[in-house]
């Protein structure tokens, strides 16, 4: 078969249905259900307290680094990326959307981040220290007023130093 | 009250992020799944898809050697993809529109933005079964058909001949490699050894 162009696409019926895989049951996936499967997620948040903890500390030591080591600080800064982006990707699933909000914040201001200069370090710090604050503290859902508060500071700082 | 049950369909969960696939292959558990394979990376995965029948792949976008987009572009256009044709759901913390669009143009099914839910999860799975969707090969793209039938399309028509369905399989070994528009099938099989 040859491989079509713009103006004449050809359009293939897939070789499996997987509908004739799935079949409708009685204790198949019903609202009842999602909202036990939502239970069973709630219940891994001890389990995601142990995981966070490792990502606090992979993130502190890749931050260590990169004050130790200003040649190799932007590898380092990738790093503290990569951590920030899953633990930016994970907080929510567990009732700690502060932590998916400041590992947001994290990435967005790494991304802009060219060449790293010393007060990036600063900024750097204020969120992973944030992070920290959130997982000690138990600040699950919003985190009420100091949550509020937490998050309003580093948005303060990213708009002083023009992110 | 009753719902659709996934206790036949296979189920793999590509991620480079160990905790990750746990929450995914928990989530799927808890829903009724019985077959969840993981793999760490889009090579792996794409090993894996040799010997499991995967019905449905969740895929992760940010993973190393092999990232989410070059694990689909491969899956869809692969000269030995086991299959070519298998829904992919795209887990990302990436949730701009030009990201969406990308992996939108790379094949993917459903794209479903970090932290998850189970139901934001199965939400995408059901809009597989509910929705199954041709495949289209048009000029460098080879994929679901991109266009959903309950959308009413507003672009310019580009559809000049609409084609009898054709039945699979379809991959042209001889075709232009470089349309893939991934990584080259040299770079691919030397992380696929």
């Amino acid at each position: 078969m040859s491989q079509g162009d713009d103006s004449e696409p050809e359009f293939i019926t897939p070789p499996t249905n997987i509908k004739s895989k799935v079949s409708i049951t009685p204790d198949g996936v019903d609202l009842e259900a999602l909202e036990k499967a939502e239970q069973v997620i709630a219940g891994l948040q001890d389990s995601y307290l142990d995981w966070v903890e490792e990502d606090l500390r992979n993130i502190q030591a890749a931050y260590d680094k990169a004050v130790a080591d200003a040649a190799n600080r932007k590898a380092y800064f990738d790093e503290i990326f990569r951590i920030s982006h899953d633990v930016k990707g994970q907080g929510g699933s567990f009732d700690y959307p502060l932590m998916t909000i400041i590992g947001n914040h994290l990435c967005r201001f790494l991304e802009s981040v060219e060449t790293p200069k010393e007060s990036d370090l600063q900024v750097i710090k204020l969120h992973i220290d944030s992070l920290r604050v959130v997982i000690t503290q138990r600040m699950a859902g919003d985190g009420g007023a100091v949550g509020t508060k937490l998050v309003a500071g580093i948005e303060a700082v990213l708009t002083k130093v023009g992110k | 009250m009753a719902g659709y049950n996934l206790e036949r369909l296979n189920f793999l969960v590509v991620d480079d992020n160990k905790h990750m696939r746990a929450l995914v292959k928990t989530i799927l558990h808890a829903l009724g799944s019985k077959n969840v394979h993981e793999a760490a990376d889009g090579a792996d995965a794409f090993k894996e898809l040799r010997h499991f029948p995967a019905d449905i792949i969740i895929c992760d976008w940010n993973m190393s050697p092999l990232d989410g987009m070059d694990f689909v572009r491969l899956v869809r256009t692969g000269k030995d993809s086991p299959n070519p044709f298998v829904p992919i759901i795209m887990l990302t913390g990436h949730t701009e529109m030009s990201r969406v669009v990308e992996a939108r143009d790379a094949g993917v099914h459903e794209f479903l933005a970090k932290p998850i839910s189970a139901k934001g999860l199965f939400s995408r799975v059901r809009a597989i079964i509910d929705r199954p969707r041709a495949f289209v090969r048009a000029g460098m793209y080879f994929g679901p058909d991109r266009r959903r039938r309950d959308m009413d399309y507003k672009g310019m028509e580009r559809r000049k001949v609409k084609k009898e369905l054709q039945q699979a399989p379809v991959i042209d070994p001889h075709r232009d490699e470089n349309a893939s528009g991934g990584l080259s099938q040299a770079e691919v099989e030397a992380l696929l050894r």
